[in-house]
C-alpha cells in the first residue's frame, strides 16, 4: 500500500493529492521516518531539530497566519517550544489575539504556561493567575498552583537580589488573598481552603512557617468545611505529615467528631474520621485485638448506616459502603498478621453482603476478585470480573485483576478453557488498536487538529507495547501447553510469536490505583497485600519467562533466523533505535539474569513461615529452581540440538514442498534440490559425545519431591504447635503450593526440549542412545513425583468439602450473623466458596494426571 | 479544587474510576479518538491534585444554519467526586467554547426523563426541555420508572448568538418525537 503510493508520487511529484495520500499511508503504517515526523523515538536528535526547523519555516511562511485556528496556533507554539525560541513564542502570545485564544483554549493555555515558565516568567504567571481567580472566578487548581509557585519563587536560592523580608511579604499577601477567596467561596468551592494548606506546607519546606499549630488548625478548618464530602480524606492526605504534638491535637480533634449520624452528610463525616484516624495508626496500634475491635465497629456502623439509604434506587450506591471497605482493610490486616484464612472469609462474606445492598459497587467487586483468588476460589473471581463489564481499553488496564498469574488456576489441561478464553478476549483490544488508531492520526491531520497527534501516537505506542499484553501472552502460553499436545508446529509458532515480543520496550498501563486503599501509611497498601503470589509480576518477571521459553522453543525448533526470514510473511516488528548494536538474540537469551531483573522477579513466600509484613523482593526457592532447571537443561542439550537440527536449506526445501502440496504453488527462491540428497542428516563431524545430565536437571524433580514432603512435615509441625484443628488444614490448602505448579511447568518445558530426541531415527543416526536413556529416566522420575502430588490434591479436595470445614467458615462470620446478616445468605456464600475450591483442586489434580499419561511414553 | 485540562488520548488508561460506574459507558477507542480528532476543545477532564481523574465531558459541534450548536455527548463524574460542582464547571467550559469558538446558537444534551436530579441540575444551569424523545435509551428496558426510564429529554440552553431565545420553547415537555427523528 505504502509502496504503491510512493511509486505513484514519484511519477507525478507535482500531484499534491498523491503526495498527501502517500504521507497518510505512511502514517497508517507508522512509518514516521518517511512521514517526516520529528517526534518519532527512532529519529536521532540532530535530525529532530532539522525537522522542527523545517516545520517552523513552513508555519511562518504559510499564507494563513497560525492564529486563524486554535490548533494551528497550538502547533506553531509547539514548534517554537521545541526549538526553544521562547521569545518568539512570547511575542505570539503577547498579542490581543494570542491572549484571546489562551482564554478559550485549555491546550493553548497549557502550552503558554510552559513557555512562560521556561522564560522565567513565574511571577507574571502568578499575577495572571491571581487575576483569573479573583476577576473571572476561575477555580482551576492550576491557577492556584501558579500563584503558589510565584509566591515561593522569591525564595529560590539562585536569586539573591530578593531579600527574605520581601519574600515573607509575598507569602503574607498570598495568604491574605486565599483567605479572602476562601471566605467568599464558603462551602461552594474548596480550592482556596486547600490552597491555604498547600501554602502552609510549602512555607514549612522553606523554613518560614512561624506558627507550629497552624497546619493542624487549617486541617481542622478544612475538615469542618469539607468533612461531609467523600473527597475530604484524599484532599487532606498529602498534608498529614505531622509532628508528635500536632498528631495528638489532630487525633483528638477527629476523635471528638460525633459518632452518631442521622443524615448522609453526618455519616460521610464519620467515615472520613475513620479513614483519617486509620491513616495515622502506628504499628503497635495494629494488634489483633485492636483491629478486631475496629472490624466490629466498622461493621456495626455499616449496618446502621444502611438504614439511611433504604430508599435509594437499586442503581445507587449506599452511603455506608466505605465502612464495609474499611472493615475489609482491617480484615486483610488481620489475615496478614495471623495468616488465618478465616479473616479473608469474613471479608468476602461482608463484601458479598454489601453487593446485595449496592449492586453497582465496583470497589466491592474489585476486592472480591482479589480475595477469592487468595482463597483459591478462582471461578468466583471470574464471575465478579465479568459482572464489572470490563471492556475495550479497560481490558488492558484492568485484566490484571483476573489474569495475573492466572495459569495457576487454569484448568485448560482438563479441557476447561474459561481462563484461556478470558486471555484471548482481553487481547482483542490490541488488534483494534492497530487497526483503528493510526486512521485517527490521519483524520487529525486532515482536520488540522495537530494538538492531538502526538498524544494519539503515544497512545497507540503504549497500547501496542503494553506489558500486560505480553504478560497475558505468557499466561496463555502456559495454559496452552497444558491443553494442547506439544508438537513441532506448536513450538515453531510460539517461537516466532515470542521472538516478536522479546525486544519490545514495554509500557506498564495496568491500573493499580483503582482499588480504594484505607490502610495506615505505616503498612503497605491493600493492593500489594492481596497479590496472589505476594508480589506483582512486572518487566523482570516477563523477561525471565520469555528467556526460558524462547530458548527452549528455539532449541526444539528447526527454524533458525535465516529460515524464518524467508518463510515469514507480513510485517516484521518495528526496529527500534540502536538495535543493530546489540548482541544476537541467542547470546542474549543465554545470559544470566541481571541484578535488576532478579530484584524485580517476584516470588511466593511460604505462608506458614512468613513473619508479619516482612518479605524480600527475591525469587522464591521454587520459581528460581524452575528457572535454573530450564537453564541447565538448555545448556546441557544445546550441543545435541545444534548437531541434530537439519540445515536451513533442507528445512526451507521441506517447507516449500509442503506449501506446494497445499497450495499448488512453489515458494519463490527456494532450492528443492536439498531434499534429494540421500541422507540429509549426514554431517561431516562426528556427533558430540553424550554426557551425563547436570545435577540441576537430574535431581530437579527429586528436589521438588523433597520440598513437597518437607512442606507436608512442616505443616504437621505447625499443627502440633497450634492446636491441631481442621482450621489449620483449611488454611494451608488455600492455594497450590508452588512445587506443584513448578513441577507441572517443568515437565512441559522438558517435553518441549526433548521432543526432537523422541524420534528413534534421530537417536540411532546420531548415536544418542545414552542421551535417550537419561531423558527417559528423568521423565519417569518427573511423572512419579507429579502423580504423587496429584493424589495428594485429591485428598485435599475432599477435606475442603467436609462439614467441619464448612462450620469453621460459618463460625468465622459471627460478627455479621450476630448483627442480623441472614444465616441462609452466609451458608450460600460458604457453599459457593467450597464448590469453587473443590473444583479447582480436583481439576488441577486431574490435569496433572492427564498430562502424565500423555507424556509418560 | 480540581485541575481542568484538555482530554488526552492517554486518559483512556486512567478513567476506570469514572467508567466502572454503571451509568458511564466505555466506548471503543475509535469513539474517543474521533471526538478528539474533530472537537478536542469540547472535550475536557477534571483531575484531582493527586492526578486521579474525577470526571470528563465529551462534546461536539453539529447542525446547520440556526440549528448549528454544541452538543454534550457524555458528561460524567466518578461516584466519589459527586456533589462538588464539577459537572457545572465542565459544562461552563463547553458552553464557553461552543459560544465563542464555534459560534453555536445553543448547547443541547439528552437526559433520561427519570433522572430528576440531573434535570434539576441542568435547569439550574439555564437549560430547558425542548422535546421528549421516545425510546432514546431503549436498550435498557422498562424499569421502575416505566417510559421515563427509556425516554430522553432533549434540553437546550441558548447562547449569545440566539439573543431572542429562538432555540428554546416553554412547552417542550409536551413535544414528543421518536428516536428516529433525532440525530
Amino acid at each position: 500500500m505504502v509502496l504503491m503510493f510512493e511509486e505513484a508520487y514519484k511519477q507525478q511529484p507535482t500531484n499534491e493529492e498523491l503526495g498527501a495520500q502517500t504521507f497518510f499511508a505512511n502514517v497508517r503504517a507508522s512509518h514516521w521516518k518517511s512521514a517526516q515526523q520529528a517526534n518519532d523515538p527512532a529519529t536521532p536528535p540532530t535530525m529532530k531539530t532539522i525537522l522542527y526547523k523545517l516545520a517552523h519555516r513552513l508555519v511562518t511562511s504559510s499564507p494563513t497566519p497560525s492564529y486563524q485556528s486554535n490548533d494551528r496556533f497550538h502547533l506553531h507554539l509547539s514548534v517554537l517550544q521545541e526549538l526553544e525560541l521562547y521569545d518568539d513564542a512570547h511575542k505570539l502570545l503577547d498579542s490581543d489575539i494570542g491572549r484571546a485564544i489562551c482564554t478559550t483554549s485549555l491546550s493553548c493555555n497549557e502550552i503558554r504556561r510552559n513557555i512562560w515558565r521556561k522564560r522565567g516568567m513565574i511571577v507574571d504567571e502568578g499575577k495572571l493567575a491571581m487575576q483569573r481567580i479573583s476577576e473571572k472566578h476561575d477555580r482551576n487548581w492550576l491557577e492556584f498552583l501558579s500563584v503558589l509557585d510565584a509566591t515561593f519563587s522569591y525564595f529560590s536560592p539562585s536569586d539573591e537580589s530578593i531579600s527574605p523580608v520581601e519574600g515573607l511579604e509575598h507569602v503574607r499577601k498570598t495568604k491574605e488573598f486565599f483567605v479572602r477567596i476562601a471566605g467568599e467561596d464558603g462551602a461552594k468551592d474548596r480550592s482556596a481552603a486547600l490552597a491555604l494548606l498547600e501554602l502552609e506546607k510549602r512555607a514549612r519546606v522553606h523554613g518560614i512557617s512561624k506558627d507550629s499549630t497552624r497546619l493542624v488548625i487549617l486541617m481542622q478548618d478544612y475538615f469542618n468545611r469539607v468533612g461531609h464530602k467523600a473527597c475530604c480524606f484524599e484532599d487532606l492526605k498529602p498534608y498529614i505529615e505531622l509532628g508528635e504534638n500536632e498528631l495528638t491535637d489532630w487525633t483528638s480533634f477527629l476523635q471528638a467528631v460525633p459518632r452518631s449520624f442521622d443524615t448522609p452528610e453526618e455519616l460521610q463525616r464519620l467515615i472520613n474520621t475513620h479513614k483519617l484516624l486509620r491513616y495515622n495508626l502506628t504499628q503497635s496500634e495494629l494488634s489483633v485485638e485492636a483491629e478486631t475491635a475496629r472490624v466490629a465497629l466498622y461493621i456495626e456502623q455499616y449496618l446502621e448506616g444502611l438504614k439511611l439509604g433504604s430508599n435509594l434506587l437499586s442503581t445507587e450506591l449506599q452511603y455506608a459502603d466505605d465502612l464495609a471497605l474499611l472493615a475489609t482493610n482491617s480484615l486483610v490486616t488481620l489475615w496478614r498478621i495471623t495468616s488465618n484464612e478465616e479473616y479473608l472469609f469474613s471479608a468476602v462474606t461482608l463484601l458479598e453482603f454489601a453487593l446485595t445492598k449496592s449492586k453497582q459497587s465496583f470497589q466491592a467487586r474489585l476486592a472480591l476478585i482479589r480475595l477469592y483468588r487468595l482463597l483459591g476460589a478462582p471461578s468466583l473471581a471470574v464471575d465478579h470480573y465479568r459482572a464489572m463489564g470490563v471492556k475495550q481499553v479497560q481490558n488492558d488496564t484492568l485484566s490484571h485483576f483476573l489474569l495475573s498469574r492466572a495459569s495457576t488456576f487454569s484448568l485448560a489441561s482438563t479441557g476447561d478453557l474459561t481462563l484461556a478464553t478470558e486471555c484471548l478476549e482481553s487481547t482483542q483490544i490490541y488488534l483494534s488498536n492497530s487497526q483503528e488508531t493510526a486512521d485517527f492520526v490521519v483524520r487529525a491531520f486532515q482536520g488540522e487538529r495537530y494538538s492531538q497527534i502526538p498524544e494519539f501516537i503515544i497512545f497507540e505506542e503504549r497500547l501496542d507495547n503494553s506489558l500486560q499484553r505480553d504478560i497475558v501472552k505468557m499466561e496463555y502460553l502456559r495454559m496452552r501447553l497444558t491443553h494442547e499436545q506439544i508438537t513441532s508446529d506448536v513450538i515453531d509458532m510460539e517461537l516466532i510469536e515470542l521472538k516478536f515480543i522479546f525486544d519490545r520496550t514495554h509500557y506498564d498501563n495496568r491500573d493499580f490505583d483503582i482499588m480504594s486503599n484505607y490502610q495506615p501509611k505505616v503498612s503497605s497498601d491493600i493492593f500489594s497485600q492481596t497479590n496472589l503470589l505476594e508480589k506483582n509480576e512486572s518487566h523482570g518477571w516477563l523477561k525471565t519467562f520469555l528467556k526460558v521459553y524462547i530458548r527452549a522453543f528455539q532449541q526444539g525448533s528447526d527454524l533458525d533466523d535465516s529460515v524464518e526470514e524467508k518463510l515469514l510473511i507480513g510485517d516484521r516488528p518495528k526496529q527500534s533505535f540502536g538495535e543493530d548494536s546489540r548482541p544476537p538474540l541467542r547470546q542474549r537469551l543465554a545470559e544470566p539474569l541481571t541484578e535488576e531483573e532478579l530484584a524485580e522477579v517476584t516470588f511466593f513466600e511460604n505462608i506458614v513461615a512468613r513473619s508479619q509484613d516482612s518479605f524480600s523482593p527475591q525469587l522464591t526457592q521454587d520459581e528460581l529452581l524452575f528457572v535454573q532447571f530450564a537453564r541447565a537443561l538448555a545448556e546441557w542439550l544445546e550441543l545435541y540440538h545444534d548437531y541434530t537440527r537439519p540445515p536451513p536449506n533442507v528445512v526451507l526445501a521441506e517447507a516449500a514442498k509442503q506449501t506446494e502440496l497445499k497450495t499448488g504453488y512453489p515458494l519463490k527462491g527456494v532450492d528443492l534440490a536439498a531434499l534429494n540428497r540421500s541422507s540429509p542428516t549426514k554431517k561431516d563431524e562426528e556427533p558430540p559425545a553424550v554426557t551425563e545430565p547436570p545435577e540441576q536437571v537430574a535431581r530437579f524433580f527429586e528436589t521438588l519431591k523433597v520440598r513437597f514432603d518437607e512442606t507436608r512435615r512442616n505443616r504437621s509441625l505447625i499443627e502440633s504447635l497450634h492446636v491441631a484443628t481442621l482450621v489449620q488444614e483449611v488454611r494451608d490448602i488455600r492455594i497450590f503450593r508452588p512445587e506443584e505448579l513448578t513441577g507441572y511447568q517443568a515437565l512441559l518445558l522438558f517435553v518441549v526440549e526433548t521432543l526432537r530426541f523422541k524420534s528413534t531415527v534421530v537417536v540411532k543416526a546420531n548415536k544418542f542412545g545414552a542421551l535417550a536413556a537419561s531423558l527417559k529416566l528423568i521423565r519417569g522420575g518427573a511423572i512419579e513425583v507429579l502423580r504423587d502430588i496429584s493424589s495428594e490434591l485429591v485428598k485435599q479436595s475432599e477435606i475442603v468439602a467436609t462439614q467441619e470445614n464448612r462450620n469453621t467458615l460459618i463460625d468465622a462470620c459471627v460478627t455479621m450473623t450476630s448483627r442480623g446478616v441472614d444465616a441462609d445468605f452466609l451458608s450460600n456464600v460458604t457453599q459457593k466458596i467450597i464448590d469453587s475450591r473443590k473444583k479447582v483442586i480436583e481439576g488441577v489434580s486431574k490435569g496433572i494426571e492427564r498430562i502424565c499419561s500423555t507424556y509418560s511414553k | 479544587m480540581s485541575v481542568l485540562r484538555p482530554f488526552k488520548a492517554t486518559d483512556m488508561f486512567k478513567f476506570n474510576n469514572i467508567n466502572l460506574d454503571i451509568w458511564t459507558e466505555t466506548y471503543g477507542i475509535g469513539f474517543y479518538l474521533s471526538y478528539l480528532s474533530r472537537w478536542p476543545d469540547l472535550c475536557s477532564v477534571q483531575e484531582a491534585p493527586s492526578g486521579r481523574m474525577m470526571g470528563y465531558v465529551i462534546g461536539k459541534a453539529e447542525g446547520s444554519n440556526t440549528d448549528w450548536h454544541g452538543h454534550v455527548t457524555a458528561i460524567t463524574v466518578a461516584p466519589e467526586y459527586r456533589r462538588l460542582g464539577l459537572a457545572r464547571k465542565m459544562m461552563g467550559l463547553l458552553e464557553m467554547v461552543s459560544d465563542e469558538i464555534y459560534k453555536g446558537f445553543f448547547v443541547d444534551l439528552y437526559v433520561r426523563c427519570a433522572n430528576s436530579v440531573a434535570i434539576d441540575m441542568y435547569e439550574g444551569m439555564g437549560y430547558s426541555v425542548y422535546r421528549r424523545v421516545r425510546g432514546y435509551y431503549g436498550n435498557i428496558g422498562l424499569g421502575k420508572g416505566g417510559r421515563d426510564e427509556e425516554d430522553a429529554f432533549d434540553m437546550r440552553k441558548p447562547m449569545s448568538r440566539d439573543p431572542r431565545r429562538r432555540s428554546v420553547r416553554s412547552n417542550g415537555r409536551d413535544m414528543i418525537v421518536s428516536a428516529h427523528d433525532v440525530s
